[in-house]
């Protein structure tokens, strides 16, 4: 393959020196091991499995471990690719060269909590949902809220750049990392942030580098340690769920609730017609609903007491404008609560020929897209899948579309907008894997006509995407620039090596 | 008494080295793999503690899987498959059981999996590290299986109770011998609240580990168990062990069908006995106390409400609850089979954890529905000195109706 480095293998004597650096129980190779951590929840090649079977796995338990097998990976050029908590929709963990998976799970942590300053310091390898526990008997929150909360690690979340449901209140990854320990290739270790300052939310010092760390997909280094903000634990939390006749009221209507200046308002989210018929499928929340429900917005605002009574009423004149029915409290409240897990399962896959289940693997094509634009993206895209579905039946599933307010801080201008595709990975084989990569690559173009960024939340680094990403989003200039940096930070591009297409950076030196 | 959604018969044909893996196999550990979210991790007690992603649901399905297309051989996996304590979280957490499992009549079975793995790499011969351990224990139980009538009814000395009758204590080998305090007591209250009961002579041998090692062994044993308490002439069977409770309300009917009497757990019995005014409680309590939910009984057979009824009934207690869902997350370590014969450290490290996070809550005691979680967590007390007590609840319950402890 042009470009790609020859790399050394992982033998017994690199295994060796391994045990030696993290202990013998924290080295993994057998087959089956190395199997589990070669995917993510993204649609995966099951039919070449082996192919991103990592040689090895280890479970580092400090930044000095980290630190020792990267120096031990330069030295020898293996490739490494770090895992957080494996749920990543962008392929970010998932191994193109093989070489070691290292696996941040171990590094979890608090370090410090300071509950003057407001911040908390932990080992990456901490779930946001374990932090909060014990955040929270403080009356402290870290408001991180993505579909993975219950089992991302927070420096999965900072190698992916992460999204947070409820971001137009907390904001999102890049705005609550304060600041952080990275791992370079070199094994060097150094810490970035706003300036110099650990604890600092602004400053105007140096380059801002903390960014540059902040979604590389593992590209760069490794995050072993971080200050995050955290904030007060809100009195209230009220999410509503309203019904509509049609996607144009529910979008019209998300329109008004965006811009009405309400700061309570943590995200808005709207599912279209087809979302909610694909709910209609099983969900026992959704059967019942009248017939003229057609197309949802759940809307859910945090703050003090006052504050989310005075909004409530608000909210509700709003929705009574586009004809919003409000679904009542057992669906607001439990759909909410169960707003992480809910709405993917594998046993929801249908063949349309004959409407049988077909276990199907969860795909989010996530794109941020900008309000003007949403009607034409949700045409364009739903007429991608249905031609790929009608020629390839069984294979893959139209599951609908979902978008959420998206920027940090405010809930208007551009929307996390995403597609839910269906894939049968028992049944893929190369064909089919292409026609799936082929129908990624159209669903990212659309994006691109309409000056969005193909991924809001998960990252530009999967087949299809990626030329897309690299070739036509990031062509003025960005990706030359990337592949500089990547080459200055990691001369032998040992670090994830493949993503990003940042080989060629490489190829170029010669 | 649970739904048996979780029967899957193709997991009893034998899975066989260097032979495929069946479809419906490879489909059913496809349909964990699919998901791939993974939130049957964070809530496993062993990943707690070791953060090795293996010792998941999703580790144990998507390393069959891996089998099943050639990648890994079945041999391989049979030391991985011994990091499971069988507590049932993950399957309650996949979102495959919680939000379809109801609907499709399927649920994730993470614990039958890794029983039939377990039990088929051993009957091949490919037994995993420590297993002697396991042999051992069951070897012991045998020993008590031998054992005279008498020596079998020890823990009953000086109570008088007949070997036949309507109503049925059920008293397994291991708190026969082991830990006896608790069946005693249970013995105890229910005559000082007037309730007429037989207890069997022999029943046959119950332990988890065999049902692991040699599921035909096993069986011949769970039948003679239900036909010792049929020809007793029982239409009740009341348990005090909860996991003697799981085996007979989820796997006996699995293979012998629906049984002939009906199974009743010892707090749902006594909160019934509470409510008729047949026990009384004359003696306050002054504790504090929070209620660890045993994962038999909690996560595999849904019972929490009696026990918590019981605890909140008992007068002068003060009560700290912690609520069943957020309880999934919890296990005393001790495993319902095997688990602390292979894995003593893991199993003690776990324990402490649970320990810790009732010493967090502030009280005295920690009060137990198992005589296991008892035998263990007193175990890490002893060793750990963390700063709570853990008792039994039918300890307090003996207690507040002013019996002598």
């Amino acid at each position: 393959m042009a470009g790609v480095m020859k790399y050394g293998t992982v033998n017994d004597k690199i295994l060796e020196e391994l045990r030696g650096i993290v202990g013998d129980e924290n080295v993994l190779t057998l087959p089956h091991h190395r199997a589990i951590r070669a995917s993510v929840p993204a649609p995966f090649p099951l039919h070449r499995w082996d192919v991103h079977t990592p040689d090895a796995v280890v479970l580092p338990g400090s930044t000095e471990e980290v630190s020792e097998i990267m120096k031990l990976a330069n030295n020898y050029k293996i490739p490494v690719v770090p895992r957080g908590g494996g749920a990543g929709l962008a392929d970010g963990a998932v191994p193109l060269r093989k070489g070691i998976v290292l696996d941040i799970k171990r590094m979890s942590e608090i370090i410090e909590i300071d509950e003057i300053d407001r911040t908390v310091t932990v080992q990456t390898g901490i779930n946001m949902q374990e932090l909060n526990r014990v955040l929270e008997k403080l009356d402290l929150w870290f408001p991180d809220d993505p579909a993975s909360y219950a089992v991302n690690a927070i420096g999965g979340r900072i190698g992916t750049g992460g999204w947070s449901l409820i971001g137009a209140f907390g904001g999102h990854v890049p705005d609550l990392v304060l600041s952080m320990e990275v791992v370079l290739p070199t094994g060097d270790v150094i810490r970035v942030g706003n300036g110099g300052g650990r604890k600092i939310r602004k400053s105007s010092v140096g380059f801002r580098l903390k960014d540059l760390f902040i979604g590389h997909q593992g590209t760069l280094g490794i995050a072993t340690e971080a200050t995050l903000d955290v904030f007060p634990r809100p009195e209230v939390e009220f999410p509503a769920f309203f019904g509509y006749k049609s996607f144009e009221h529910a979008y019209e209507n998300a329109f008004k609730m965006t811009t009405s200046g309400l700061r309570t308002i943590a995200g808005v989210v709207l599912f279209d017609e087809e979302k909610v018929e694909y709910l209609r499928r099983d969900d026992e929340a959704y059967i019942p609903q009248p017939k003229e429900v057609k197309s949802i917005i759940a809307v859910v605002m945090y703050g003090t007491e006052a504050e989310v009574e005075g909004a409530k009423k608000k909210i509700f004149e709003i929705a009574e404008k586009d004809g919003g029915m409000y679904l009542g409290e057992e669906i607001s409240e439990g759909d909410w609560a169960s707003r992480h897990d809910r709405y993917a399962l594998p046993l929801h896959g249908r063949r349309r020929s004959d409407w049988q289940v077909v276990p199907m693997s969860w795909h989010c094509e996530d794109a941020a897209i900008t309000h003007s634009n949403i009607p034409y993206v949700r045409k364009r895209w739903h007429e991608i899948a249905s031609r790929y579905i009608e020629k390839y039946d069984g294979i893959f599933d139209d599951w609908g579309m979902f978008m959420y307010s998206n920027p940090p801080f405010r809930p208007w201008g551009d929307y996390l907008t995403e597609i839910d595709i269906g894939i049968n990975e028992m049944a893929l084989d190369e064909e089919t894997w292409q026609a799936w990569v082929n129908m990624k690559r159209e669903i990212a173009e659309v994006v691109i006509e309409v000056e969005g960024s193909i991924s809001a939340c998960h990252g530009g680094t999967r087949e299809g995407d990626v030329e897309v990403c690299v070739r036509k989003e990031l062509k003025d200039g960005q990706f030359e620039l990337m592949k500089k940096i990547k080459r200055m930070l990691d001369p032998n591009n040992i670090m994830n090596p493949g993503k990003y297409m940042l080989d060629e950076a490489y190829e170029e030196e010669g | 008494m649970p739904e048996l959604l979780s029967h899957k018969e193709f997991y009893e044909k034998t899975l066989k080295k260097d032979e495929p893996v069946p479809e419906e196999i490879a489909q059913d550990c496809y349909t964990v793999f699919a998901c791939r979210h993974k939130f049957c991790r964070e809530i496993c007690p062993v990943y707690q503690e070791t953060r090795n992603e293996s010792h998941t649901s999703y580790g144990f399905h998507s390393a069959i899987l891996s089998v099943s297309r050639g990648i890994e051989k079945l041999e391989n996996v049979k030391d991985t498959f011994t990091y499971c304590l069988e507590c049932g979280a993950c399957e309650l957490r996949c979102p495959n059981t919680l939000f379809g499992g109801d609907f499709y009549k399927r649920r994730t079975t993470t614990v039958d999996l890794v029983r039939k793995i377990r039990r088929d790499l051993v009957s091949q011969n490919e037994k995993p590290a420590g297993w002697e351990e396991v042999e051992k224990k069951i070897d012991q139980y045998k020993g008590y299986y031998s054992s005279t009538p008498e020596e079998i009814r020890q823990w009953a000395r000086g109570i008088e109770i007949p070997t036949t009758g309507d109503t049925v204590l059920f008293v397994d080998y291991f708190t026969a011998f082991q830990e006896t305090v608790t069946v005693r007591l249970a013995a105890q209250i229910l005559k000082k609240a007037g309730v007429r009961f037989a207890v069997i002579e022999k029943p046959g041998i119950t332990l988890g580990e065999l049902y692991e090692n040699n599921f035909n062994e096993w069986l011949k044993n769970a039948e003679e168990t239900v036909k010792a308490l049929e020809d007793a002439g029982a239409k009740k069977v009341i348990v005090v062990n909860p996991h003697e409770y799981m085996y007979f309300v989820r796997e006996y009917p699995k293979h012998l069908g629906t049984l002939p009497f009906e199974v009743v757990f010892i707090t749902d019995f006594i909160w019934d006995l509470i409510e008729k005014e047949k026990i009384r409680f004359t003696q306050e309590v002054s504790i504090s106390a929070t209620y660890h939910d045993p994962c038999t009984l909690n996560k595999h057979c849904g019972i929490w409400e009696s026990p918590r009824k019981i605890i909140e009934s008992i007068p002068g207690m003060e009560y700290v609850d912690e609520d069943p869902v957020s309880q999934w997350y919890n296990c005393c370590g001790n495993g319902v089979a095997s688990f602390k014969e292979l894995h003593p450290d893991l199993s003690y490290r776990i324990g402490m954890s649970r320990l810790r996070r009732a010493a967090d809550l502030g009280v005295q005691y920690l009060l137990l529905g198992c005589p296991h979680c008892k035998d263990q967590l007193s175990e890490v007390q002893t060793k750990s000195r963390i700063n709570v007590e853990p008792v039994h609840l039918l300890e307090i319950v003996a207690k507040a109706m002013g019996m002598e402890v």
